[in-house]
């Protein structure tokens, strides 16, 4: 009889899982049907396959989700050898029925700019009229944040491209990336608006007629989608402003042809890289109090443009 | 209860099947495996989350796997299931990070010192607790048998599954995940008496006894 001698827990263990022999199972179930502290033993270590049982397991955080997108993104990058294969489209004619053609009103509805969540997150419901809204859980109306359309199919590769540089890209960029990453914190808030101003700060000696109506800079940043999801005057703001005729020849090409397109207000150009190639980020907008500025990234030569204009903050 | 890897849920059971997607993503089809990772992405979080019971330990391990997987495609036979081998790779990222991190196995005193530590407070709900308690338990588990207890009594898959995935014989599983619940019963067993709990662990505990 097995009365006297009691069984440890890994015994007990092998012996729910069916690992000990025939012999030896059946001394400890003869040694069981006697021995109450060994049955105990047995029902905890059941009562652990019930509690891992239970214990729920959730979903995956939306972070973590984008977080894996976009590395996934530099992943289709880099083993495609990056940069823009597609053909560019007619950004111009894609974008007729943007929000800057319409009433400001509309403008809430962004033009989603791939993978980022922080961009609408942190936007600042702005006291513009008749915007759409959802009611929050506390009960005050929070704009309607656009359920990020799935990029559409040709955009991809310059996505993938674009976030690939992202990661090569300067402190600054990983920064962004973290900032974006962590779901729209501190990196998102809207600087003051310093640049806005600087388009009236060419001096008044300038030749009026090659004095420009915008901010022409050139910080030669290497820009990536993700920058351009950031508030843009970070960007713009500290590099130092030009004001020669000779710098800009190529900006003041793209602008006016950009502004004659798009009766938009230019305000802020900068000379510098989209994903290492050589690109002017020129920003526009419907009026100064507008919120929400246009930008586009165009090849300084063709001034086509190098990505979908986009929307963006200043 | 989760299903286990070779069958996705059958409610959303795709058209296209996981071996296809990746076919087409070999291929050079870009859409094709971020469909896989949106199809199978919660279940690799959770078992991330479960075997290294950190969410930015997961998070990094979840995410280094998925890119691993993107990478090797090429090198997926088709032996096992996809749902198989995303597991494996997902698994071996969180072992490794557990090695480099060199996870000790725990001293006797630690179980003691954990079977004693304090119920938490009122305000949090069973399911949290709960939760919060198992996390706490199983990394005093050695990776091994952290893992086949994450695989089989969490997750739900059986044991042959399992075996898969961690490249081991079934045998092995069964006896990791013998010697992991041996450890955490003294840890667990508090929870024993919960009443939704008791009752399914008592009927469970007299069927094995009564053989």
């Amino acid at each position: 009889m097995t009365g006297d001698t009691h069984y440890d827990l890994d015994t007990l263990a092998d012996l729910a899982e069916g690992l000990l022999d025939a012999g030896q199972a059946r001394q400890v179930r003869e040694h069981l049907a006697v021995c109450d502290p060994c049955g105990e033993l047995l029902a905890d270590l059941a009562a652990v396959r019930e509690v891992l049982a239970a214990t729920p397991t959730p979903a995956m955080p939306m972070g973590v989700a984008l977080r894996i997108d976009k590395a996934l993104a530099v992943e289709a990058g880099s083993s495609r050898g990056g940069v823009g294969l597609a053909p560019a489209p007619d950004w111009d004619e894609l974008m007729r029925d943007s929000p800057w053609e319409k009433t400001a009103a509309t403008v809430s509805a962004s033009i989603s700019a791939p993978t980022s969540v922080s961009a609408s997150s942190a936007e600042q419901p702005s006291p513009e009229p008749v915007r759409l809204g959802v009611v929050a859980d506390d009960g005050t109306i929070v704009p309607a944040r656009q359920r990020r359309a799935r990029r559409s199919r040709w955009a991809m590769p310059a996505v993938a491209a674009a976030a690939a540089a992202a990661v090569v890209g300067t402190a600054v960029v990983s920064t962004g990336l973290l900032a974006s990453g962590g779901g729209g914190g501190a990196g998102t808030v809207s600087p003051p608006v310093v640049a806005a101003s600087t388009a009236p700060a060419v001096p008044p000696t300038q030749n009026r007629t090659r004095a420009r109506a915008y901010a022409l800079t050139d910080s030669q940043h290497n820009y990536s989608d993700e920058n351009l999801e950031q508030p843009l005057g970070e960007f713009l703001g500290p590099a130092p402003i030009l004001q020669g005729p000779s710098d800009g020849e190529h900006a003041d090409k793209c602008v006016s042809k950009l502004a004659g397109r798009t009766k938009l207000d230019v305000f802020a150009v900068d000379q510098g890289q989209y994903n290492g190639q050589e690109a002017i980020v020129m920003a526009s907008r419907k009026t100064k109090a507008a919120k929400r500025i246009r930008i586009d990234v165009v090849d300084p030569f063709s001034c086509k443009n190098l990505r979908k204009p986009a929307m963006g903050r200043w | 209860m989760n299903s286990p890897p070779e069958t996705p849920p059958a409610a959303d059971r795709p058209a296209v099947s996981d071996a296809e997607l990746l076919t087409a993503h070999i291929n050079g089809d870009p859409h094709a495996f971020s469909e896989i990772v949106k199809r199978h992405r919660d279940r690799m979080w959770a078992v991330a989350l479960r075997t290294l019971g950190d969410p930015d330990e997961a998070a990094d391990a979840v995410q280094d796997a998925f890119v691993s997987a993107y990478r090797k495609a090429g090198t997926f036979r088709g032996e096992a299931a996809v749902t198989t081998w995303l597991h494996r790779i997902v698994v071996n990222a969180c072992l490794d990070r557990m090695r480099r991190k060199s996870v000790r196995p725990v001293a006797d005193d630690e179980l003691i010192e954990a079977a004693e530590r304090e119920t938490p407070g009122p305000d949090q709900t069973l399911e949290r607790e709960v939760s919060m308690e198992v996390s706490a338990a199983l990394k005093l588990l050695p990776a091994d048998q952290r893992a086949a207890l994450v695989l089989v009594d969490m997750m739900g898959y059986s044991v042959e599954d399992a075996a898969q995935v961690l490249e081991v014989p079934s045998g092995t599983v069964k006896s990791r995940c013998a010697r992991g619940r041996a450890k955490l019963a003294p840890i667990l067993s508090h929870l024993r008496n919960r009443s939704d709990l008791s009752r399914v662990s008592s009927a469970k505990g007299a069927e094995l006894r009564d053989g």
